[in-house]
């Protein structure tokens, strides 16, 4: 066991972190905010930090990449998450899309679609839920008819991030097989989203605009060459994508960050020797550091070419409900100016706890729900009988 | 970084489970435990150990707790660990060899009636001969060398030096006792300065292998449960087809592995001098709540079969209640804690 990074690993996020506090703007505080700069800004960063190399540097040499190792991966997840994620909707592309696109791709498909995710391009969005199918995701009903050379989709997504953002492509999960058992008859399409019958209704959230959407599909057409993977056989590329999803994003990073700036407030507002204000932020400071080694054992059964699925549900659970708890005690010690957001003069931390505390009121649900990943670790994990 | 355990560490962890399913129910383990040469691995080899780390011990602790195996282990290598780091080289060649062969035993008396806990100052005074009396003390019956803290520093003491006034009877298995001290004959181990810093050390050393061993006893505890879970049926069903029964064994893995990570990663601060006291007091206060949830889950899960001492489960709810009294509790560990991520008052 080693519990260090290496000498050059550190090199590596002192550069990193050098360039992006230089890079990220004092305004930056992520993508769902009002700010019209936000959405140019990560177009920016994304296609700086392609100059450096650093974009794709997870992915391996034949598809542009330096086929870094899962620590400098992991490195820079926690640079980017820890800084609100300054690569905005783009960190899909290269935490999973392009990995899916990679495995299942035709060559033509690589040649077409991975160069300008690797250039910082080009926006995906994910169009998997739908009004109907949340948890139980393979229950969707978007229709994709096979017309031989092309494909008619009609259908509704929704919760659809990005989708306005505009987003250039769409990896869309349809049925394409009505008639088979409900795993099986499911397809993954990549859909050009300037396609004509798609209609994109932003909806407004807690957390401010631009968090999420309702995308509208009416007779779109989809040609064949933009089937990823087997038709039907869209279930496998989820499976995939979700694990690659769960251990993508390092969310313990703010949590670390967000504790951090609590505790120069604490200080700062003569808390620092209130003993519960010290009690409260040490138990989140240990379930910050729990939420971190789960997530680093996680990574190193990746390391080892192993697929953390069970141990991915248990990093999740952990980090999901850091980031709840830390926003809960965040507001309890700022106090009635808690909920001042930001922009207000005399909203303390410029806001940020607010944010925080709000944007992740649906952490425990987006991307596999509390629920779900209790049930992955209770069956998968535990070997617990299924429920009838 | 990396958090697989290596080749060696694996047969270790393997060959102490191996112990664990053949010994656990001897009415005395230690001669068996001998021959592995475990009482020896915090011990260095100059010595008659085999110069092992932390992360080794805490893997055959793990393990011991599964039983629960019931030995002086742990308070014998505190004792070694003790005389290692601040004995004079007479001291060191009078015990450590003996020690790391596991001919002899040690342990530590640390606490006295009025002490919040083992961090508190002791109120025995260290000063000449000693007097006074400890309690709870660790594995007293065949103990050959026992170290004393006192307000001066460590000392130590020789089995004939004290008398035995109480055994008691505490949540966990291993023997407890009073000693009584009259005018003892007493060796200094180091300086009152260093042995501050030394008892800081042991301390951190013996909370984090009691974690491990707790940490065994709640992976159990979670088997336990599972087992129960998908046997026990009830409404025509097994129970851990219900969610709000599977749910609670899923946390319990996420709680029992958030432990054992942040205990490894303790150890492993130890053994590299890095960061130890953030990493073992963080651990540590995680670890004291973490196991209050996984033992109240595994109590529900096991509805009132758990409750009857003829069912193993209880053993392991006294190893994990003994664990979290001792040691520190939360709140001690979380305001030390908030000091070392740098919570206090501006200058
Ligand atoms: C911020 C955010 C961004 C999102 N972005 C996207 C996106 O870009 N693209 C996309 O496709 N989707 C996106 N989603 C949707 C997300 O994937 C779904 O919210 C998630 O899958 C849950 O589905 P649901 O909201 O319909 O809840 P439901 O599935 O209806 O669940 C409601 C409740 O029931 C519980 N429940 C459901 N089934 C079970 C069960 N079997 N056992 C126990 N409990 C159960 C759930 O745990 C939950 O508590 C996003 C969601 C959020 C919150």
């Amino acid at each position: 066991m080693d519990f260090e990074f290496t000498e050059e690993e550190e090199a590596f996020r002192t550069e990193l972190s050098d360039f992006l506090d230089a890079e990220v703007p004092d305004w930056w505080q992520g993508m769902f905010t009002e700010d019209e700069r936000a959405m140019p800004f990560t177009r920016e960063l994304c296609a700086k930090l392609a100059d450096r190399g650093w974009l794709t540097m997870a992915w391996p040499p034949e598809h542009g990449g330096s086929g870094a190792s899962v620590w400098k991966q992991a490195i820079v997840r926690e640079e980017m998450w820890a800084r609100e994620e300054p690569r905005g909707p783009q960190y899909m592309n290269l935490n999973y899309i392009g990995p899916l696109l990679m495995r299942f791709g035709t060559p033509e498909q690589h040649a077409r679609f991975l160069p300008p995710m690797a250039r910082g391009e080009v926006i995906w969005c994910q169009g998997f839920s739908e009004p109907d199918a949340g948890s139980d995701l393979a229950s969707l009903i978007t229709r994709a008819e096979d017309r031989g050379d092309h494909f008619i989709v009609n259908g509704q997504k929704i919760w659809t991030s990005y989708a306005d953002s505009p987003a250039d492509w769409c990896l869309l999960l349809v049925r394409s097989n009505p008639s088979a058992p409900k795993h099986r008859g499911i397809s993954m399409l990549l859909l050009d989203m300037t396609t004509p019958g798609i209609t994109v209704r932003p909806i407004d959230t807690m957390a401010g605009p631009h968090e999420f959407n309702e995308v509208f599909l009416d007779d779109v057409r989809v040609p064949r060459d933009c089937l990823l993977g087997g038709q039907d056989h869209g279930w496998d590329l989820v499976v995939a994508g979700l694990t690659f999803e769960r251990t993508g994003i390092a969310r313990y990073a703010r949590a670390g960050r967000v504790i951090e700036l609590l505790v120069d407030y604490a200080n700062d507002a003569g808390l620092g020797d209130d003993p519960i204000v010290r009690d409260r932020l040490a138990d989140l400071y240990t379930r910050y550091d729990a939420a971190r080694l789960l997530n680093y054992r996680a990574i190193s059964m990746q390391a080892k070419g192993e697929v953390p699925t069970v141990e991915a549900s248990v990093a999740r659970m952990h980090n999901t409900q850091l980031e709840q708890a830390v926003g809960h005690v965040g507001l309890e010690i700022l106090g009635p100016t808690g909920q001042l957001r930001a922009g207000d003069e005399w909203a303390p931390l410029r806001g940020e706890i607010h944010r925080y505390w709000t944007r992740n009121i649906p952490s425990t649900l987006a991307g596999g729900s509390l629920e779900v990943q209790k049930n992955i670790v209770a069956q998968r994990g535990l070997g617990l009988p299924r429920e009838p | 970084m990396n958090l697989e355990l290596s080749d060696e560490q694996r047969l270790l962890a393997d060959t102490a489970r191996a112990f664990v399913d053949r010994h656990a129910d001897d009415a005395d383990p230690w001669p068996a435990m001998r021959d592995t040469g475990w009482a020896g691995l915090l011990v260095p080899e100059e010595h008659g150990g085999s110069g092992a780390g932390m992360t080794e011990f805490v893997l055959v602790c793990e393990a011991l707790g599964r039983g629960p195996v019931v030995s002086p282990l742990i308070p014998s290598v505190t004792a070694a660990l003790a005389l290692r780091w601040a004995g004079t080289p007479d001291l060191q060649d009078q015990w450590l060899p003996t020690l790391a062969t596991g001919a002899f035993t040690g342990t530590v008396a640390v606490l006295e009636a009025g002490m919040r806990d083992e961090w508190s100052p002791a109120p025995m005074s260290g000063l000449g001969a000693l007097t006074g009396t400890k309690v709870l003390v660790p594995w007293v019956p065949d103990v050959a060398v026992i170290v004393v803290v006192t307000s001066e520093g460590l000392r130590v003491v020789e089995r004939s030096g004290a008398v035995r006034v109480h055994d008691h009877d505490p949540l966990c298995a291993e023997p407890h006792a009073a000693l009584t001290f009259q005018q003892a004959p007493a060796e200094r181990l180091g300086s009152t300065a260093d042995s501050a810093v030394v008892l800081a050390r042991v301390l951190d050393y013996n909370a984090v292998a009691r974690l491990a061993y707790a940490i065994g006893a709640a992976e159990r505890a979670l088997e336990l449960s599972v087992d129960h879970a998908t046997n026990r049926h009830q409404f025509g069903r097994p129970i851990g087809t219900f969610q709000a029964v599977a749910h609670r064994c899923a946390e319990m893995r996420a709680d029992v592995d958030a432990c054992r990570y942040l205990a490894y990663r303790a150890a492993w601060a130890l053994d590299h001098d890095a960061d130890a006291a953030i990493a073992v007091t963080a651990a540590k206060s995680f670890a004291n709540d973490a196991m209050r949830r996984v033992f109240l889950h595994a109590h529900q899960v096991h509805g009132a079969m758990g409750f009857a001492t003829e069912h193993e489960l209880h053993r392991y709810t006294r190893v994990a209640k003994s664990f979290e009294l001792s040691l520190g509790g939360t709140t001690r560990h979380r305001d030390r804690l908030a000091t070392e991520i740098g919570l206090g008052s501006r200058p």
